[in-house]
This record gives C-alpha cells, structure tokens and sequence, in this order.
C-alpha cells in the first residue's frame, strides 16, 4: 500500500500539444524541483505531493501551452497499487476507457479555447436581477385582483 | 466561485473547463481521494466499505442495490454541495463510478430537483461540435456567480 | 484447504462490487482457496459494437464490459481458469446481463463459472464454498474422474441439520451412520463409529477418510482426513456414482436441512451451480416443521403427500413464516394433512424451480439427492412441475459421505 498523508493531492496533467511533449514537461517540474512525485503516461503526467506545491506545478506546465493541456483531479496516487494492473491481474482501471475517449477530442477542444481567446470574450448572458420584493406584492395583488 | 457537479463525474474537459474558467469542480474524483487516502484502509481498491451502501440509504431506498447505493454515498455529497451543475448527457463511454446506469439516472434527477441553474448539452459526436460545445460550456460559467469579487 | 497446486487464476466479471463494499469479501475468499482475481484486458473499440454483437443493448457501461469481459476469456485473450460473474441482487438489468453472461462462457467454454448476486452484506464466507468448489474443479480435474471405490475408505457428511458417514470398501457401502446435528464433532464421532460399528471394521483400518459439509474443516481436522471438499464437488460426484450415471450431462439437485443446491454435472464434473435459496422456506427445515404441526414423524410425511392433492391447498414457502402460515390458515380452515403435506413439497420443489433452476440448464437425468429426496412427495412435485422423471438413487441421503469416501479412494492407491 502506499503511504500517503491526508493532504496530498493528486493531478492528472493531459498534454495535447503540438509544441510540449509529457517528456518536456516533466523535465521542467525535475529542474524546478518541486518536492512533488511525478509519474509519466502515455497521456501526459501524473502529480502526486503537498496540495500547494502540486497546484503550483500544475499551473507552471499548464503555461507551456494553456490551451492545450488540460488537468484534472485523480482520487489515487501516481503509482498507486491498488489501480495498477499489473498488482490489479490485468485489464486498465475502468475510468482508464473514458479517460482515453477525452483525450481523443482535447485537440478540438484546445482549438475552440483558442479561437475562443482570439475573439472577444464570451459575453456572458445580461443578468437579471432578483425580482424586488416590493414588485412582487405588486403583482401578486394585481393577480388577486383579477 | 461556485461549485459546479459535473456529469460525466470524471470528466477530464469539464472538471478542466471549470477551473480553467475560475470555479470549483465538484469531481468524484475528490471523493474517492478522501477515500483512498484515509489512513485507516479496510476496504480496497475503493475503500467503500459495507457502510457506504448504508450512507447511500439517504439518496436510494433498502430496495435500490448496494451498487447504486454504494455510489451514491460517494456522489451524493457532490450533488447537495453543487450551486450549479453541468450534465453532458450521451458520453461515449460510462464506467465505474458512473458505471451503472441506475444511479446515473438518480444522480441526474437529484441534480435536476435542485434549484441551482443548470447546463444540460449534448456530448459532441465529431470534432466540428467541439467549439460549439466548449462555447455553451464558457458563456454558462461566465454567467455564474463569482463571490469573491 | 491451502493447496500447494499453485494459484488459480478467476476472471472477476463484475458490474460494480469495488461499489458495493463486497470486494474485500471476495478477495478474502478468493485467498482462501488460493485463487487470484483477474480483470480480462478488453479491445476498448469494440465496447461501442459489443451490445449489439451480443444482441443485449443495456445502458449501463459497467454491465457491457462484463460482456467485453466475457469475451475476452472466451476468445482467450485472457487465460483463466474459470469464472465468477456477479452482480448487485435486486437489479433487473444486472440479473438478465449475469445470466445470459453466464449462458454465452458455458456455451463457448469449457471454464468452470460461478454466477452470484451480492448485496452489501456478503461475505467472503457465503462466497467461500463455491469459490471453493470453482478452484477445486480448475485445479483438480484428475481426482474427479475417478469413478469406482477402491480399497477401505469412509466419508463423513457434517451437514447444518444432520450428520452421516459412511464406510465403504471395494466399490460397496459397507456401513453407514445418520444423525442430527447438534454439537459438530460429537455428531461426527456419532455418525462415524455407527458407521464403522456395521461395516465391522476398526478406525484404524480405514485407509483414507474424507469430509465434506458445513463442518468439513472441523471434522477434517479432527479426524486427521485426507480429504477435505465442499459439497458441490462432493455431492456431484456422489449422486452420479449412486445413480450409475458417470457419463454425460445430468443435473444434480440437492435439498439440504438449510439450503439447497443445483449442479449441471458432465461426466461427473459440475460445470454451472447455484446454492441456498432466499430462506429456508425451500429447505428440509420446512419439511420439518411442517411434519411437527401435521404431528407426523419426517420420515412419514412423503408417504402422506403422496396421497394428497397440492392443487387443493394454497401454500408459499418463499418465505418460511408466511408457509407456516398458511399452513396453519388452511388446517383452519379444515384441509387434509394429505393435502397440506403435498403442497408443502410442491411449495419447496416451486422455490427451487424458481430461484435456482434459472440458473443452471436442466439437463435429464435429473437426480435428486438429499435427505428431503427420501419425501416421497419432493421427487413427485418435482417430476409434475419440470415434466420429467426425477431419478432418487439409493442412499440418496448419504450422497456426501458416500462422495467424500469415493474421492478419499483416490489417496489410497498412492
């Protein structure tokens, strides 16, 4: 079992760039030497370490090309034996499947962030504001009214 | 920053999509975290124990299976924390924590029944829908509420 | 149990027991029996297809990998030695993917699967005779295809309701003893030195002895035996050696003091089975209980149902209480012990049929073994309702015992 204590995290860092490989960004993390563990995949990496550290190496590669990687939450350490397949008796993890489906599409996605970027930013729909209270009696007399 | 339940719960672009986009993503991910990593490990792979079926009677009568329950003791959490919710419905595959689809159908109707605004879309079939997708997904987190400003 | 024959290797298709809190059950009795679980790697491509190749379009993800999972052992992708399929009890959608699941590796395969719906309070002990008896037929092909007795051997039964043994000696059941339960070894010791007493013969005579039963492990241990086996095995090989059926399909139907078992047997070798019902309602302890307020001796209860109508008396042992009650509701109401007794055995023969017969493919000669087998009533209801001659082989009752002693014969000649 590996040892973990309660406030470590861990990422999972999908890189879907043209311009960084997970090699690179590895690399990056060993120089800056974070006290974090790093795990590569096939998709990317795997951050394990203290909550602030991990968010801020996360941050630090996402800039390599923050469009084109994407990170998200992992429930298990990297390299933890209770998900690997080899201690598991074979077959990937079930979330492995959807995982990998994700990435097929986080080209196309990294291109609307992109296209996103380039144009104005999203408006956002004019919000409404709360009905005032003072309206609604209003109404409601009127209503009753009737 | 709200707190944003996502369906698919495991989703990579959505839980990226929302704390790119400065929120919280309400992830099973995180849950199974606290799980696994409880120093106190009686029940792997997961750590769900037989008191997590329990837990799940909250959301699923005795008459649900345990399978259904034990899920929801991990999701149902999320949904009562959640004060928005985006729900990608048809994702190409469904497994594990999102395995079954029973508590799929629980989970969304419990999120449906919240009064929280809600974004409901439709997984996109080719890359051509990717923007359209990625666009609706961006203009509803931007229209939520950012607290801290 | 711990054989040293190295570790056999399960299949685990499952829909979600890492969900359901079980898992370390069944990983517990899996280390029992010194089996490991396998998670068949899958073609993630043809997830999209396999619904429709398997003509089951179900919606939850985790039921179409159970069949990518099926595939996969089938095709031999994944080499295992057998297979347990399981899914949460209560879901309908989970219970026709075990099934037909269970259908397509028994058709394809010659693995040896079990099929099991959990809920979250399984454990690994209700798990442990059949992964038992799964293990056993994976790794001990060779002991189960002996089929005579050879030398001076005994068998004892330690059942949850009886104890019997039996001594045996070239081929003949040379003495026998049958007993209540009541404390587990002095049952045993009972049961063994009546045994011994008729067949004349010291227990030190006795070449190699085996045990079989809830109280295998206890027995065994006491009695220094050589063979320790759960009932399926056990109980296969003995009903195919009593009814001189050892080649061919046969299916083996074993009503117990507690639970009940079915096996789909081919050349003695049991291929699907399933134990227990969902209350003792379907076991010989209804029949007791039924004999005690009818104010009849066990023994004389068949002979009254077969005098009887079931049709005439309306009675549901799904659960044992509601039987009782309406047993008491119809003896109320004036109906004929005969035909209380009748229906009574046509309400436990209806459970199984219900609950166990789904589950295994019924294959004639069907035998019936077990002490309720000696009901007359038990094998007639059971002939009516599946329309097919139900084969009660002598010493039916002894069918542990006379099994355990027969494999026990296999350590002799070494």
């Amino acid at each position: 079992m590996t040892d973990v204590k309660q406030e470590e995290i861990t990422k999972v860092i999908v890189i879907s760039s043209d311009k960084v490989l997970p090699v690179d960004a590895a690399m990056r993390i060993y120089e800056s030497e974070f006290p974090v563990t790093v795990k590569e995949t096939c998709f990317g990496l795997i951050v394990t370490g203290p909550a602030e550290e991990v968010l801020a190496v996360t941050e630090e590669i996402r800039k390599l090309d923050k469009n084109h990687i994407f990170v998200k939450d992992r429930g298990f350490p990297a390299g933890d034996e209770r998900r690997c397949r080899a201690v598991r008796g074979g077959g990937p993890r079930p979330g492995f499947h959807f995982l990998r489906e994700e990435v097929q599409m986080l080209s196309a996605i990294g291109t609307a962030l992109d296209e996103l970027e380039a144009k104005e930013p999203v408006k956002s729909p004019a919000k409404k504001d709360k009905l005032k209270v003072s309206e609604l009696e209003r109404i409601i007399e009127a209503e009753i009214a009737r | 920053m709200a707190k944003v339940f996502i369906y698919p719960v495991n989703s990579l672009i959505l839980a990226d999509l929302v704390e790119r986009f400065g929120h919280k993503p309400l992830a099973v991910m995180n849950q199974v975290r606290e799980k696994v990593t409880k120093i106190s490990l009686d029940s792997p792979p997961i750590n769900i124990t037989p008191e997590d079926p329990k837990i799940g009677l909250r959301y699923a009568a005795v008459e649900v299976p345990p399978g259904v329950r034990g899920r929801m003791a991990l999701i149902g959490p999320l949904i009562e924390d959640a004060e928005a919710a985006i729900i990608v419905s048809d994702p190409p595959t469904n497994f594990g924590c999102v395995g079954c689809n029973r508590t799929n159908e629980l989970m969304k109707y419990l999120v449906r029944s919240k009064d929280i605004p809600i974004l409901e879309l439709r997984y996109p079939e080719a890359e051509e829908y990717a923007q359209e997708f990625v666009y609706k997904i961006v203009a509803f987190l931007e229209s939520l509420p950012r607290e801290e400003e | 149990m711990g054989d040293k024959t190295g570790v056999v290797k399960i299949a685990l298709v499952s829909c979600g027991s890492e969900y359901s809190g079980v898992q370390p059950e069944f990983e517990a009795a899996a280390e029992k029996v010194n089996a490991k679980f396998v998670y068949p790697e899958i073609d993630v491509a043809g997830l999209d297809s396999i619904g429709k190749e398997f003509g089951l379009e179900v919606a939850s993800g985790d039921l179409l990998l159970m069949m990518a999972r099926a595939k996969a052992v089938v095709e031999g992708t994944t080499q295992v030695d057998g297979v347990f399929i399981t899914t949460c009890f209560r879901c309908a959608e989970g219970a026709i993917v075990r099934n037909e699941v269970r259908r397509y590796i028994h058709r394809y395969s010659d693995l040896p699967v079990i099929s099991y719906s959990f809920t979250e309070r399984t454990t690994s002990g209700t798990l442990l005779t059949r992964l038992e008896a799964l293990t056993t037929v994976a790794r001990r092909r060779h002991l189960l295809a002996r089929e005579t007795q050879t030398g001076l051997t005994a068998g004892i039964d330690s059942g949850s309701t009886t104890t019997k043994a039996v001594v045996m000696k070239d081929n003949e059941i040379i003495g026998s003893g049958w007993v209540p339960t009541t404390k587990v070894l002095e049952s045993a010791e009972e049961a063994y030195s009546l045994a011994l007493k008729e067949a004349g013969v010291s227990r030190d005579e006795i070449q190699a002895l085996g045990t079989t039963g809830y109280g295998r492990f206890l027995v065994g241990e006491h009695f220094n035996a050589r063979l320790i086996q759960e009932e399926i095995t056990v109980n296969s090989k003995g009903a195919v050696y009593l009814a001189d059926i050892q080649k061919g399909p046969a299916t083996v139907i074993d009503i117990g003091g507690m639970d009940n078992k079915a096996i789909s047997v081919d050349d003695g070798i049991p291929g699907m089975f399933t134990m227990g019902g969902i209350c003792a309602g379907a076991s010989g302890r209804f029949f007791e209980m039924i004999s005690k307020r009818l104010g009849v001796d066990i023994t004389e209860l068949g002979a009254l149902a077969v005098k009887g109508m079931q049709e005439k008396v309306t009675m549901n042992s799904y659960c044992i209480v509601f039987g009782i009650q309406s047993l008491v509701n119809s003896l109320a109401k004036g109906a004929l012990p005969e035909d209380v007794a009748a229906a009574a055995c046509y309400s436990v023969v209806e459970q199984i049929f219900e609950q166990q017969l789904q589950e295994v493919d019924v294959k004639e000669p069907l035998i019936l073994v077990g002490g309720s087998s000696l009901i007359e009533g038990v094998p007639k209801a059971l002939g009516d309702l599946l329309k097919i001659d139900v084969l009660v082989p002598k010493n039916s009752h002894m069918i542990g015992a006379v099994g355990a002693a027969l494999l026990a014969s296999g350590y002799v000649e070494e």
